[in-house]
C-alpha cells in the first residue's frame, strides 16, 4: 500500500468518525420521533461559529468550548422539540403519520439558523477554527498522521463512548430508549415520554454542535457548510438508519470511502460520491449494509 | 369529487385564459415578468401537491425534474432547433421515463426512505447540472433565445405572459381532471391509509408509481415555462433554497386543495417584492423570515391559509 493512500485512509477514517457522530444525531432522533432532522447539518454550522465566535472575541481556552458549543446547541434541539414538534404531534390522531410536517418544520429550522448565522458580522469571509491540537506530525514508517486528525478521532471515540455509556447503564440513558422503543409502555411504567424527546432533541443537537467544533479546522466555516448532513445521511443510510453502531460504521466507511474516490476519481466525484451511495444502498439494500431483515410494521 | 367536472372546475381555466390574454394591455413590463414567475409557481407548487397533498408521499425530486425539463427544452430549442411546444412535449416524455425508473426504484420504500432517496436523486441531479459543461454549461449557465412557437418567435414579455397563461388553464383542467380520475381517488386513498387502500383493491405501489410520474411532469413542464420567459438559466435556479420555497407554498396555503395551492403560491411568490419594499436595510433577515414562516404556518396553520378560510366559513354557516 502506498503512503498516499494510507494517508487519504487516515484522514478519511478522521472525518467519518465526524460523520458518524452527525449521523448518530440523526438517527437518535428517527428512532424518537420517526422523522429525519434536515436541520442536523445546520446544527453543526451552529456548533462552528459559536466556537468560532468564543476564539474570536473571549480568550476561553479551547477545551471549554466543547462545553459552551454543547449547552448551546442543546438548548437549540429542545427548544425547537418544545415550539414546533409538540404542537405538531398534539394534534395529529394517533393513526396519522406526523413525518411530512416534521420534516418540513426541521427545514424551516435549517432556514432560521442559517438566516441567523448569515446576519452575524463573521459570515462575510470563510473563515477556520484553529486545530484542535499542534505540533508535528506522528509518523509510523512513512505514514505522517497529523495530531490535529489524531485529535479529531479520539474526541469523537470519546463522544461516541460517552454516548453509549448513557444510553445503555444511566437511568435516564435507559428510559430515553424505551421511550423510543415504546411509547405507550414506556408511559404506563411511569416515564414522562413527552420530556424524553424533548431531551433526546436537545441530545442530537448536542452532537451536531459538538461536530461543528471538530470539522470547523477541517472545513472552511461558511453559512452553507450545512450540506455536509447529506454525507451523514448516507452514513445513516448505509447503517440502516435505525441502527446505532451501524451508522458509526457507516460513518467511518463513507469518510474512508469518499476520499478513495476522490482519490480514483477526481476530486469533484467526493461531491456527488454521498448521493449516489444513499441510492444504490437504498435500492439494492433498503435496510442498509448491516441490518437485519426489513422490520414490518404491525398496525 | 368524483365524476365530471363542477362548473367553476371547467370556468376557471377559461376565465384563466382570458385574463391572461387580456392583461398584457394594462401591466407594465416588470408586473408582466413578476406574472410568469407566479405562474411557473402555480404549476410547480400543483404539481408537488399531487404526490405530497393527494398522494401523501414526501418527495424531495420535484426541483430535480424542473431542472431536466428547463435544461432538456432548452437544449433542444438552441442546439437542436426544434420548437418550443415540441421540445416541451419531448422534454416532459423524457422526464416521464426518468421519473418512471426513479418510481420503480424507490416506490417499495416505505415513508422515509422515498424521501432520501429523491433527496440524494435531487443533489445528484443538482451536481450533473454543475459538472456537465459540454451540456449544461455547468455554473456559467445557459444563454437563451426567444422562444419559437412553431408560428410565431415569442419575443415580448406580453407575448410570453400569453403563453404561460395557456399552459397555466391546460395544466389546471389537466389537474382538476386527475382529482376527479379512479386514479385521483386511488392516491387519496393511499395518503389516508395505504392499508386500507391495498385491502380496497388498490395497487399502492402502482398509484404511487403514477402520481410520481405525473408530478414529476409538472415540475418538467414548470422548467419549460421558465425557458419561456427568460434569457438565462444557471444550476443555481435548482437548488435546495427553491426547493424548500416551493414546500413553503404548500404548507402555508394548504395541502391537498387547488385552491389552497394557488393561494400559497401566490403568496409565498409575491412575499419577496413586499420584503422588499417594506424591510430596507432589514432584507438580510429574509431567510430567517422564510424559515419563520415555515415553522410558524406548519405548527399553527396545519391546513394552511385555505384551512383557516374553509373553517371559517363553515363555523359561520353552522352558526346561523
Amino acid at each position: 500500500m502506498s503512503t498516499t493512500l494510507a494517508l487519504i485512509i487516515i484522514s478519511g477514517i478522521a472525518t467519518g468518525s465526524v460523520y458518524a457522530l452527525i449521523a448518530l444525531s440523526i438517527v437518535i432522533v428517527y428512532k424518537s420521533s420517526e422523522a429525519v432532522n434536515f436541520a442536523a447539518g445546520e446544527v453543526v454550522m451552529v456548533g462552528a461559529y459559536i466556537a468560532l465566535f468564543f476564539i474570536v472575541s473571549t480568550s476561553v481556552p479551547y477545551w471549554l468550548i466543547f462545553p459552551i458549543v454543547a449547552i448551546g446547541t442543546f438548548a437549540i434541539g429542545a427548544a425547537f422539540e418544545r415550539a414546533a414538534i409538540v404542537p405538531i404531534i398534539r394534534r395529529m390522531s394517533a393513526r396519522e403519520n406526523p413525518l411530512i410536517p416534521i420534516v418540513i418544520a426541521t427545514f424551516g429550522l435549517s432556514l432560521m439558523l442559517k438566516g441567523i448565522v448569515r446576519v452575524i458580522p463573521y459570515t462575510e469571509q470563510v473563515r477556520s477554527l484553529p486545530p484542535l491540537v499542534r505540533g508535528a506530525p506522528i509518523r509510523i514508517g512513512d505514514v505522517m498522521i497529523l495530531r490535529a486528525d489524531l485529535a479529531i478521532v479520539v474526541i469523537s471515540v470519546l463522544f461516541i463512548l460517552g454516548f453509549w455509556i448513557f444510553f445503555t447503564r444511566t437511568l435516564l440513558g435507559r428510559a430515553l430508549q424505551a421511550s423510543s422503543q415504546n411509547p405507550l409502555c414506556a408511559q404506563l411504567s411511569g416515564i414522562p415520554v413527552a420530556r424524553m424527546r424533548m431531551i433526546v432533541w436537545g441530545i442530537a443537537g448536542l452532537m451536531a454542535g459538538v461536530c461543528g467544533v471538530l470539522v470547523g479546522p477541517k472545513l472552511g466555516l461558511t453559512p452553507d457548510m450545512g450540506g455536509v448532513i447529506m454525507v451523514a445521511l448516507a452514513a445513516a443510510v448505509i447503517g440502516g438508519f435505525s441502527n446505532l453502531p451501524g451508522s458509526i460504521v457507516g460513518g467511518f466507511t463513507i469518510g474512508v470511502l469518499q476520499n478513495l474516490i476522490g482519490y480514483w476519481f477526481g476530486s469533484e466525484t467526493i461531491a456527488v460520491a454521498p448521493f449516489i451511495m444513499i441510492m444504490v444502498v437504498l435500492v439494492l439494500r433498503p435496510q442498509g449494509l448491516f441490518g437485519g431483515p426489513v422490520h414490518v410494521k404491525k398496525v | 369529487m368524483y365524476g365530471t367536472l363542477s362548473k367553476s372546475e371547467t370556468l376557471w381555466p377559461v376565465f384563466i385564459v382570458i385574463a391572461g390574454l387580456l392583461l398584457p394591455f394594462f401591466a407594465n413590463n416588470y408586473q408582466l415578468y413578476l406574472g410568469c414567475v407566479l405562474i411557473v409557481y402555480v404549476v410547480l407548487a400543483l404539481g408537488l401537491d399531487i404526490i405530497m397533498g393527494r398522494a401523501g408521499q414526501f418527495a424531495f425530486s420535484h426541483i430535480a425534474f424542473y431542472g431536466i425539463g428547463a435544461y432538456a427544452t432548452a437544449i433542444l430549442q438552441q442546439r437542436f432547433g426544434v420548437p418550443f411546444p415540441i421540445g416541451l412535449v419531448i422534454a416532459v416524455l423524457l422526464s416521464a421515463g426518468i421519473a418512471w425508473l426513479v418510481a420503480m426504484a424507490s416506490v417499495r420504500l416505505r415513508h422515509i426512505y422515498l424521501g432520501l432517496a429523491t433527496v440524494a436523486f435531487a443533489s445528484a441531479a443538482q451536481w450533473l447540472a454543475q459538472t456537465w459543461k459540454g451540456v449544461t454549461g455547468g455554473v456559467d449557465g445557459m444563454r437563451l433565445q426567444p422562444s419559437d412557437m412553431i408560428f410565431f418567435t415569442s419575443r415580448t414579455d406580453a407575448s410570453n405572459f400569453r403563453i404561460l397563461a395557456v399552459i397555466l388553464a391546460i395544466m389546471l383542467l389537466l389537474n382538476f381532471l386527475l382529482i376527479r380520475s379512479r386514479l385521483g381517488r386511488a392516491m387519496a386513498a393511499i395518503r389516508d391509509s395505504e392499508h386500507v387502500a391495498s385491502v380496497s383493491g388498490i395497487d399502492v405501489r402502482r398509484t404511487k408509481a403514477w402520481a410520481f410520474v405525473i408530478s414529476s411532469a409538472y415540475a418538467c413542464v414548470g422548467g419549460g415555462m421558465l425557458v419561456v420567459f427568460n434569457s438565462f438559466i444557471d444550476p443555481m435556479n435548482f437548488t435546495f433554497a427553491p426547493a424548500v420555497l416551493l414546500l413553503t407554498m404548500l404548507v402555508v396555503g394548504g395541502m391537498g386543495s387547488v385552491a389552497g395551492v394557488v393561494i400559497g403560491s401566490l403568496t409565498m411568490g409575491i412575499l419577496p417584492e413586499i420584503l422588499r419594499s417594506t424591510m430596507g436595510d432589514f432584507i438580510v433577515w429574509q431567510e430567517f423570515v422564510y424559515g419563520l414562516i415555515l415553522v410558524l404556518s406548519i405548527t399553527l396553520m396545519p391546513q394552511g391559509i385555505w384551512g383557516l378560510v374553509r373553517n371559517r366559513t363553515e363555523s359561520k354557516r353552522s352558526a346561523t
